[in-house]
């Protein structure tokens, strides 16, 4: 008993310095920035310390300008945390989707080539994002290269629009964000006992009812792992929206960056950011809870 | 239960079959020349050592593999290039291979659902088969909260379930323990019984394909050495690979003395002629020396003058109904000697000179 207590201090004073880093380096600027948001903005940014909840009120809603007293929902708000919500889901389903046959071809090669393959897989990762994402804009601009081949082969006669769109912002995530969906759903594929598959073929089962009945079911904890690390930076994507989005799809990240910049509106800023967490969050809880009611192995 | 003309009628038919692995410098054949018959109904044993093909031809069966050369035929019909999904076999996985993330029930229903039968037939069945595998209790659990034994009863449950022609099982008993392993053999035994599907079983333990087989075959490298009951491959295996492989056996080099019809007196250490069984088609050469074998249990201890030949004796090892006598013959040769034990015989001594008789028609000469 006491040799158990023992073991037990001993395991809490082993992850004291990781604690130490999560509450200095994770919740500390977190109450920051809670604090922040009930401040006055400063008036070239920054705050001063006086209490104000018109940080918190601007998040939804806005005054007319020529008569205060009316009081409006922000639209332009709205339709931002939608867009965020919505490019998100919409990232992590492609990801998914063509993340899956990415990872099974990775799973099914022979074990001294997969190293190769999850290589090349992680290389975008070892460039710059803002780089990699010009990259992109450099392939679907007016004169960029997709457009230029269609023109000159006759397919098209004008120009294909896709930059600033919410294709754009889409192509750019999907493909920024493909490795974080990819590697979980390999490593869960890694550990799939192939012989199931097998078994599954055995007892009668086409291709598409063992992929349904057996290998999804299986891969499922790399589903799960892989669409919470494709959501959440997705939510908070900044680089990506600017760059291929422009000012006319814009997502939550660009909006905090504006009033933090531009905009001189820190409180603002700093709300807008904690509502960004409670959207993970919340998307968070209620993925989880829905992947372990459908038999998941994941644990909240 | 299993009546004679079903008995009688083919149920695989395998000719000229081979199996390569890889291409070019790195082929590997793994199954050559492969002819065999199994019969409906029957019990049949792929035995050999590890490493000698007996998954490979069972993975061809299944149809997990495609042969490289020759025929496969599954009650009639030519079943190349046809997936295990369209072959009226299910197999016993080595390692079970149970769906963990599905309970012992719909593990058993699984394939009757794939077959697409109604809900009511397949929970029909399913309890059915958790009935015939004594598993009921377990219905709702995982494979992974119930032990190996029973998830061994899961398995077999979940390939019989669908009612296949033919059951293949892949060492199924091999992870199990000793006083497990002899309740399933027998348990085993019960189900094929009971439900008359062709049974073809694999393992590496001969007294296990001795005890459980209607017929064996011996599978050496990739071939099939020789093909009979448990008897005829126990007490005239044709290659000493059969001979050595298959229970304790006393190899000894020989002269030919003089043939006969069917048979060959060689001359033993000592100098007394005895004669010894010729397989088919062996006709040895006077003179030449041949190797012959007999059962260690097939010698009989006799006093000295009465002896066909005597040995000297090394040790002996007490194994409860019978000990291990280990002697060295006249002409240096090692022998073993099984002998009966009763509570009045004595344990031979180290050094002591023993006569030894051989019991008629027991020494055969083999090919090599
Ligand atoms: N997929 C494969 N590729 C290459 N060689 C294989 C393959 N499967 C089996 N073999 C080889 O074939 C031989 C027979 O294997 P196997 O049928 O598993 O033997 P057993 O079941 O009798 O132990 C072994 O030497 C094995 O290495
Ligand atoms: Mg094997």
């Amino acid at each position: 008993m006491a040799e158990q207590r023992e073991s037990h201090l001993w395991k809490w004073l082993l992850c004291t310095p990781a604690l130490l880093v999560l509450v200095l380096a994770a919740s500390g600027p977190l109450f920051i920035v809670l604090a922040y948001s009930f401040l006055t903005p400063g008036t070239m940014g920054g705050v001063r310390w006086e209490f104000s909840t018109e940080g918190w009120f601007r998040v939804f809603l806005q005054r007319d300008i020529f008569d205060p007293d009316e009081v409006r929902w922000n639209q332009a708000h709205l339709t931002i945390f939608w867009r965020s919500i919505s490019l998100s889901l919409q990232t992590t389903i492609i990801c998914a989707v063509l993340g899956f046959p990415t990872a099974w071809f990775i799973a099914t090669r022979p074990p001294h080539r997969r190293a190769l393959w999850l290589f090349l897989i992680t290389i975008p990762f070892w460039t710059n994002l803002l780089i990699r994402t010009f990259a992109i804009q450099e392939l679907i601009r007016n004169n960029g290269t997709i457009n230029t081949l269609l023109m000159r082969t006759g397919i098209i006669d004008s120009p294909i629009q896709m930059m600033f769109t919410d294709f754009a912002v889409l192509l750019g995530m999907a493909y920024v964000f493909m490795p974080l969906m990819v590697l979980p759903l390999y490593a869960a594929m890694d550990k799939l006992d192939f012989r199931l598959v097998e078994a599954g073929y055995d007892l009668y089962a086409s291709r598409i009812k063992v992929l349904w009945y057996v290998i999804l079911p299986l891969v499922k904890p790399g589903f799960i792992a892989g669409s919470i690390l494709v959501f959440i930076p997705s939510i908070g994507a900044y680089v990506t929206p600017r760059v291929l989005g422009g000012g006319r799809t814009m997502m939550l990240g660009n909006l905090i960056a504006l009033q933090f910049g531009q905009g001189r509106n820190w409180p603002l800023g700093a709300a807008l950011a904690v509502v960004m967490l409670v959207i993970v969050v919340t998307t968070l809880v209620l993925y989880l809870r829905w992947a372990n009611r459908e038999g998941g192995q994941v644990r909240v | 239960m299993k009546d004679q003309t079903a008995r009688d009628s083919v149920e695989i038919e395998i000719t000229g079959l081979s199996k390569v692995f890889g291409q070019g410098a790195a082929a590997f054949s793994a199954l050559s020349d492969i002819d065999l018959t199994i019969r409906t109904g029957e019990f049949f044993t792929l035995l050999g050592p590890s490493g000698c093909g007996k998954t490979t031809l069972l993975r061809v069966i299944a149809g997990f593999e495609q042969p490289s050369t020759g025929s496969l035929r599954i009650n009639g019909r030519e079943v190349a290039g046809k997936g295990p999904n369209a072959r009226p076999v299910n197999t016993v996985f080595q390692n079970y291979a149970l769906f963990p993330h599905m309970s012992v029930a719909d593990n058993i229903g699984f394939g009757l659902k794939m077959l697409g039968k109604p809900r009511a037939e397949v929970a029909a069945t399913t309890a059915d088969m958790l009935r015939l595998v004594k598993m009921e209790e377990m219905a709702e659990r995982k494979p992974a909260q119930i032990s190996g034994g029973q998830q061994q009863r899961v398995a077999l449950a979940r390939a019989l379930a669908p009612r296949p022609r033919v059951l293949l099982l892949d060492e199924p008993l091999s992870a199990l323990d000793l006083k497990l392993r002899k309740e399933m053999q027998g348990e085993l035994k019960r189900l094929q019984a009971e439900t008359g599907i062709t049974f073809i079983f694999v393992t590496h333990d001969q007294e296990e394909a001795l005890t459980m087989s209607d017929r064996v075959a011996v599978m050496s490298a990739g071939r099939i050495l020789q093909l009979g009951s448990p008897h005829e491959i126990y007490h005239a295996p044709r290659e000493r690979f059969v001979a050595d492989f298959i229970g304790d056996t006393n190899f000894m080099e020989l002269p030919v003395a003089r043939l006969e019809k069917g048979g060959a007196f060689v001359t033993l250490p000592g100098g007394s002629e005895t004669r010894a069984e010729l397989p088919e088609g062996l006709t040895p050469v006077i003179g030449e020396k041949v190797t012959v074998v007999i059962r260690p249990e097939q010698v009989q201890m006799a006093p000295p003058d009465a002896a066909e030949m005597t040995g000297t004796v090394e040790s002996a090892t007490f194994f409860g109904t019978d000990t291990h006598v280990h002697l060295r013959l006249s002409d240096g040769q090692g022998f073993i000697l099984r002998r009966q034990n009763s509570a009045r015989t004595e344990e031979p001594a180290p050094g002591a000179v023993m006569g030894l008789k051989l019991s008629p028609g027991a020494l055969r000469v083999l090919r090599d």
